[in-house]
């Protein structure tokens, strides 16, 4: 069921992001909410699950988009690798750290994207227009997340998303 | 560090990353169809999309009534205007129509217009969930008749192609996406050619490899000329709204604002019948001299 729970979140969040943001997009530009979701379960959870985590989450948006097939997954694998290994020194249960840790994510993530295009996918064009739209991504990822955290980590440590007894 | 050569996960890891990098070449292209996960993925998303789209018509639709009423009056008289002119302006151009096909038979030319093609309406259910591919999902698949490559119109213009199709949805790339180029000319002056493609910028798009020679000026009309194999001539697709050399000087390229607002889509037509025009069906063969 927890698992089923885990998994239930970033498919929602392909959801709301294919249909409903699309209605609340800042200057065109959509959040990342699976990106949020990964963020979170890596501060939770840690580097290593964190990576796993992002890895699926990121294949299933890219199966959903059908093109260039991995490239969100290997993105977010590595920002749930960083992010858990950032997290380390802070207080899991501080209010701030998911904002925080979603900032931070948000702009690993673009700075992984960034790269990915320019060493191997020459037709994966990310230019000018991507600053911008990491600009209001990151605005509108930190606007999500300031709330979400709270209920994302009470959940996980003692509700539905709680994946073993040492959390 | 030779600890981590010995390491299980560390080879897991690096096996994955390059299953991963090849997965992501073999799909950086245009596929012929998608896979089976794919297929099955986009059919469960598809019903909930749907249903998203008919709670905000079902909500939107009163809810504006009431609230704008005085707004809709003025735009109900406006348009009952409009509608004159365009009444008189029909009648005029049924004229020409009924002129036009009468020449076309006496000189057995074949119609370019859109008008010959059979259209299949289809609602936009839902967008790209990511900010850098341009695509829409939109409420008919495979069971309806759609095909991969068939060019989707508004009466406003051109919006792209199937890009991939499940049963009852499909992907249609859109045309301010960088991977479509269009054969695109302009409306004015037909022997100006060049290619439309999106541009990183906005949702504007850039008419690329026009000659240097050509008359090419702010507010005219770029049209498809026909010459890709997907799309048939004649489609508005923007008007110019900026000229600039190309560095080598031999070229010109141009900003073109489309006609179709691509962030206020909700329903699109498929033209499901068009086949291109090849260059031998196109050019008549030449009758056979005579011998004496």
């Amino acid at each position: 069921m927890r698992y089923l729970m885990h998994f239930l979140l970033p498919f929602l969040a392909v959801f709301l992001q294919s249909t409903v943001f699309g209605f609340y997009s800042i200057k065109g530009t959509l959040p990342d909410m699976v990106l949020v979701f990964v963020v979170f379960f890596s501060v939770i959870n840690g580097a290593a699950k964190g990576t796993v985590y992002g890895f699926l989450c990121g294949l299933l948006e890219d199966l959903y988009l059908g093109r260039f097939i991995g490239i969100n997954a290997i993105s977010k694998a590595l920002t749930g690798f960083l992010v858990g290994k950032l997290q380390g020194g802070f207080f899991r249960e501080n209010f701030f750290i998911g904002a925080l840790a979603v900032a931070i994510g948000t702009l690993l993530n673009a700075l992984i994207l960034l790269l990915l295009s320019r060493l191997a996918f020459a037709s994966f064009h990310i230019d000018k227009q991507f600053f911008t739209a990491v600009f209001y991504q990151f605005i509108y990822n930190v606007i999500l997340a300031a709330p979400l955290y709270g209920w994302y980590y009470r959940s996980s440590r003692a509700g539905l998303l709680r994946l073993s007894r040492e959390n | 560090m030779p600890g981590l050569f010995k390491n299980k996960v560390f080879w897991l890891c690096i096996l994955v990353l390059i299953i991963t990098f090849t997965l992501i070449r073999a799909t950086s292209s245009e596929r012929e169809d998608i896979t089976l996960v794919e297929r099955m993925l986009r059919e469960v998303y598809a019903p909930l999309q749907s249903s998203v789209t008919e709670m905000r018509d079902y909500f939107s639709g009163p809810r504006s009534i009431f609230s704008q009423k005085a707004d809709l009056n003025e735009k109900i008289s406006e348009q009952e205007e409009e509608i004159a002119k365009l009444n008189l302006e029909n009648q005029v151009l049924r004229e020409y129509e009924a002129e036009v096909k009468r020449l076309r038979v006496l000189f057995n030319f074949s119609s370019n217009n859109l008008d010959k093609y059979s259209l299949s309406a289809a609602r936009v259910i839902a967008r790209s969930p990511d900010n850098w591919l341009e695509t829409i999902i939109i409420d008919k698949g495979s069971v309806d008749g759609i095909k991969k490559d068939m060019p989707v119109i508004t009466p406003k213009g051109l919006v792209g192609r199937i890009g991939s199709v499940s049963e009852h949805a499909s992907q249609v790339n859109l045309i301010t996406d960088r991977e479509i180029a269009v054969g695109a000319t302009l409306q004015r002056s037909r022997n100006t050619s060049g290619i439309v493609e999106g541009m990183v910028e906005g949702s504007l798009l850039k008419m690329i490899n026009i000659p240097y020679y050509a008359s090419v000026k702010p507010n005219d009309m770029v049209i498809t000329s026909g010459l890709s194999e997907v799309f048939p001539p004649g489609i508005d697709i923007g008007a110019i709204y900026e000229v600039t050399e190309e560095p080598n000087g031999l070229l010109l390229s141009a900003t073109v604002i489309p006609t179709v607002d691509f962030n206020k889509l909700e329903e699109v037509l498929v033209i499901t019948d068009y086949t291109p025009v090849t260059e031998a069906e196109s050019v008549p063969e030449e009758p056979m001299a005579e011998e004496e």
